[in-house]
C-alpha cells in the first residue's frame, strides 16, 4: 500500500480478511473517504459474489452410485498378506537391514580370523640366539636367570 | 472395522464437497467421480497418516489437486468442460442463480487450471491463503502472488465476457 491508495491487491486481501489488524483498519478507514477505492472495493466484491453464486449455482449432490463404489473400490485396494510382506522389503527398510548383516559380517569374520591358531614360532632360533648371547655377555641385562624357580612364574 | 469406519465418516461428512471442488477442477461428471473415488482411496490407505484437529476438507483437497495435476500432465491438455447445465425442472432461483454467474464461469473456463484452481479455493470454498498454501502445497506469499495474478486475468475475462454479452 502506498502513501495515499491501498494497490488492488491489497483489497483484494481486505476483501478476503488476509491483512493483519493494523492494516485492515487502515484500509477501511480509507475506503471511508476515497470514493475511486471504494469503487475498486465494489468491484472486486462484485467478482467474489458472483464466483460464489457461481458456486451455488453448479453444487451438486454426489452421484447415488458413487459411495457404494468408492467402498467396493476401496476394499480391493487392502493389500493381501503377500504384497504386506513385499512392501516389508521396500528400500527403507532394506538398506538398514543389508547394513547390519554386512557389519555383523564383517566383525565375525574379523574376530574368527584373530582367533585362529597363532603363527607357529621357530623356538630353536630363539633358544640358540639366546644361548649365544648369554655366552658373550653372561651378566648383561638380557641374560636370563640361570634357573627358573616356582618364584618366577608370571602371576 | 476402524478403516472402514472412518471411510464411511469421511464419505458421509465430505463426499458431497470432494465431489462438488472435484467437478469445479474438471468440469464434468465422469472426471469429477473418477477424481472423488480415488481421493477416497487414498484417504483408506493412508487413513492412519491424518492428524486427529486437522483439517480433514484441507488434506482430501490437496488430495484431489494433486491427482487432478497428474491427470492432466497425462492428458497433456485439459478436462473436458461442461457448460452450467440447465435442469429439467429448474426452480427459478437457480435458473437465474446460473445466468447471473455465467460471464464468470465462461471467464473460470479461461484460465489455466493452476489459476482456476487457486480462484475456486479462494471464492468459492472460501478457505484461507494458508490452508490453500498446503493444499496446493507453496507458501503463503506464493499464494498471494498467484491469486493476484489469477485474479487480475479473471478481471480481464470478467469484464470482456460482460461487454460481449451486453452487446
Amino acid at each position: 500500500m502506498n502513501d495515499t491508495h491501498p494497490s488492488i491487491e491489497h483489497i483484494v486481501e481486505f476483501l478476503h480478511g488476509e491483512l493483519s489488524p493494523a492494516e485492515d483498519a487502515a484500509i477501511h478507514a480509507h475506503l471511508g473517504g476515497c470514493s475511486e477505492c471504494e469503487r475498486k472495493r465494489s468491484e472486486e466484491l462484485a467478482i467474489i459474489e458472483a464466483l460464489r453464486r457461481y458456486g451455488n449455482a453448479t453444487a451438486r449432490e454426489m452421484p447415488a452410485w458413487l459411495p457404494s463404489k468408492i467402498r467396493t473400490a476401496a476394499a480391493q485396494s487392502r493389500p493381501g498378506a503377500w504384497q504386506r510382506l513385499v512392501a516389508g522389503f521396500r528400500p527403507m527398510v532394506m538398506i538398514p537391514a543389508a547394513a547390519a548383516v554386512g557389519l555383523a559380517v564383517y566383525i565375525g569374520y574379523h574376530n574368527w580370523h584373530h582367533a585362529t591358531a597363532p603363527t607357529p614360532i621357530n623356538a630353536a632360533y630363539y633358544v640358540n640366539n639366546h644361548a649365544a648371547m648369554a655366552a658373550s655377555a653372561p651378566f648383561g641385562d638380557a641374560a636370563p636367570p640361570l634357573t627358573l624357580t616356582s618364584d618366577d612364574a608370571p602371576r | 472395522m476402524e478403516q472402514q469406519a472412518f471411510l464411511e465418516r469421511a464419505i458421509e461428512q465430505y463426499g458431497k464437497a470432494t465431489y462438488n471442488f472435484a467437478y469445479r477442477l474438471t468440469g464434468n461428471d465422469a472426471d469429477a467421480s473418477d477424481l472423488t473415488q480415488e481421493a477416497f482411496i487414498r484417504v483408506f490407505r493412508a487413513w492412519q497418516s491424518f492428524k486427529p484437529g486437522t483439517s480433514f476438507l484441507s488434506w482430501i483437497y490437496r488430495i484431489v489437486t494433486n491427482l487432478h495435476r497428474d491427470e492432466l500432465r497425462r492428458r497433456k491438455g485439459r478436462f473436458y468442460q461442461e457448460e452450467i447445465p440447465e435442469r429439467a425442472v429448474a426452480p427459478i432461483e437457480d435458473y437465474v442463480e446460473a445466468h447471473l454467474s455465467e460471464p464468470v464461469s465462461k471467464a473460470l473456463a479461461g484460465l489455466t487450471p493452476e489459476q482456476r484452481k487457486i480462484v475456486l479455493l479462494a471464492d468459492v470454498e472460501g478457505c484461507s491463503y494458508q490452508e490453500i498454501g498446503q493444499i496446493v502445497g507453496c507458501s503463503v506469499g506464493t499464494v498471494r502472488s498467484r491469486l493476484h495474478r489469477a485474479r487480475g486475468q479473471l478481471r480481464k475475462l470478467v469484464n470482456s465476457n460482460m461487454k460481449s454479452s451486453s452487446s
